[in-house]
């Protein structure tokens, strides 16, 4: 993998991310975890237990560069595997992506992996596993630190951290490694009112000719504010794709929500 | 157009492209030493002694089991407590491996599922945080050695290759029942049984000579016999190890790596739905 640092190059309106009729499928078993006994009792029933999943199904999506790119869906939807996708963590089972740059891989959610080491190791460990060298780390771990604004914890084990400073750690990662294409998912879009709107401000910041940038959220009414295209995924199709409020209106009305202020302030 | 950086396509069981495959595993190297290093620090973050541990673990260790044979061989001869630490400490190398090389991938599930990276980094850093508790245990063993008035000699610089065969041993091992354990979980639990066995199949309350020759079969189906009988040559009795000992040890290392690391490579890109 290439260095996650974006390179300067004027790439607006380039392809960054081409997804051409992915599909993902997987067997989950029934059982919570395949153990023993659950097997002998399967080996009475005569088969294992299983459970087909069509996560998505003949995707097309491309994303240029330039783009800010929405996407949205209720829960179980296909979002976040299509971003698992892009970011080659799962195998799709039919079709085609293709990526033009360094893609950010949700590195940040891979923070806290290892909750008893401190948030300091964490960020370090994950950018390394993402393919980062520690000076590039060290570059910008102070950044982090900052942004984060989580002072001396930074060197506490994290399961001593409180699920808010644990996605602010994470929101500080994803927004301070600078990819050509990154990609928010919700699970980075909490914490307290102060640090939304800060990382709101960031997300902003981030809109640039030269990268690409996929938010995967609740959050409507952001969306409609820092998005330039919109997509709907509904039970792993892709629904509509387009202009922002035209595709949100649609999916609210779906809901059968209207614009009840709910979703709209679910940051 | 420009070429893709990275294409994905839909996942054939079969190898991925190895040349490929190596150089980004080599690129993460730093990950494999830090995970370890941190790994380290923070298993005795809590405790008054902290670091001392990886000392205090060995002798405490080698005490114990000298209690045993004492008891029950009714021996206080030195050399066999020169011989069982010297073997202890080896059968931990690999036993450690075992242990932490188990849950490397399922407790690695978060970095798994939002990272892309070579999986088998994590049974790798496993391997190298059990060298690391081994290091340690070697200096120890150094000492009992001096104290016990065993003599060193040149013959003892055998226990080098011997070391080596081992360390790919444990590779194997623990890259093998780290893939075993996404699909089979269980594996886990029979672990600490697993060992246990291990160590009283293996030539280290007693030595490999003294085995009765009726249970002669356990040195060929234990990996661990030939090359703990080598070890112990080398570094106890300061003899060249037999040939032989050295080559079946290294048969059985070279086996487990391949087909182990074969079978992981193969299903490594499946991981992430099986967590």
């Amino acid at each position: 993998m290439s260095s996650l640092s974006a390179s300067k190059l004027q790439k607006t309106n380039e392809i960054a991310v081409s997804i051409r009729n992915v599909g993902l499928t997987y067997t989950t078993a029934i059982d919570r975890r395949p153990t023993l006994k659950a097997r002998v009792k399967a080996l009475g029933r005569g088969g294992k237990q299983t459970r087909v999943v069509r996560a998505l199904d003949d995707v097309n999506l491309d994303v240029e560069y330039g783009q800010v790119l929405g996407v949205i869906g209720t829960n179980g939807a296909g979002k976040s595997s299509l971003m698992r996708c892009v970011a080659g963590i799962l195998p799709p089972s039919q079709g085609r992506i293709e990526v033009y740059g360094s893609v950010s891989t949700l590195l940040a959610l891979g923070v806290g992996f290892n909750p008893s080491m401190s948030g300091r190791d964490n960020v370090f460990l994950g950018g390394l596993a993402a393919g980062m060298s520690r000076d590039e780390i060290e570059g910008h771990f102070e950044e982090i630190a900052d942004f984060s604004e989580l002072g001396d914890a930074i060197d506490a084990p994290m399961r001593t951290y409180s699920s808010g400073m644990y996605a602010r750690l994470a929101f500080s990662v994803a927004a301070t490694v600078r990819p050509d294409i990154l990609i928010i998912d919700e699970a980075l879009s909490t914490g307290d009112a102060k640090f939304k709107e800060k990382s709101l401000n960031r997300v902003k910041e981030l809109r640039s000719d030269d990268r690409a940038l996929i938010l995967v959220s609740h959050a409507m009414q952001t969306l409609r504010e820092t998005c330039n295209d919109v997509a709907w995924l509904h039970k792993g199709k892709l629904i509509q794709r387009g202009e922002p409020n035209q595709v949100i209106d649609a999916y609210q009305e779906f809901l059968h929500l209207g614009k009840s202020a709910a979703i709209d302030e679910d940051v | 157009m420009s070429t893709p950086l990275q294409v994905y396509e839909p996942f054939r069981a079969g190898l991925p492209k190895l040349g490929k495959y190596w150089k980004s595993l080599w690129s993460r190297r730093t990950f494999i030493s830090e995970y370890s290093k941190s790994e380290l620090r923070e298993q005795h973050f809590d405790s008054v002694f902290g670091q001392l541990w990886l000392v205090l673990n060995p002798l405490l260790l080698s005490g114990v089991y000298f209690i045993l044979i004492v008891i029950i061989g009714g021996t206080t001869d030195s050399s066999r407590y020169v011989h069982l630490t010297a073997s202890l400490f080896l059968f931990y190398l690999v036993a450690n491996s075992l242990t932490g090389g188990v849950k490397s991938i399922t407790a690695g599930q978060r970095l798994i599922l939002n990272t892309a990276f070579p999986r088998i980094m994590l049974p790798i850093s496993a391997v190298v945080i059990a060298i690391f508790k081994f290091v340690p245990t070697l200096i120890v063993f150094i000492v009992i050695k001096a104290v016990m008035g065993s003599p060193f000699s040149i013959e003892m610089l055998w226990a080098i290759p011997v070391l080596l065969i081992t360390v790919f041993l444990a590779l194997g091992l623990a890259i093998t029942i780290s893939c075993i354990n996404v699909y089979f979980r269980d594996i886990a639990s029979f672990l600490p049984y697993l060992t246990r066995t291990l160590l009283y199949l293996s030539p280290i309350l007693y030595e490999a000579s003294a085995l009765n020759p009726n249970l002669k079969a356990l040195e060929i189906v234990n990996p661990l016999f030939p090359i703990l009988d080598s070890w112990s040559r080398a570094l106890v009795q300061g003899e060249v190890p037999q040939t032989s000992s050295m080559l079946q040890g290294l048969a059985w290392a070279t086996g487990i790596f391949f087909i182990g690391t074969y079978f992981f490579l193969s299903r490594e890109r499946e991981f992430a739905v099986r967590l």
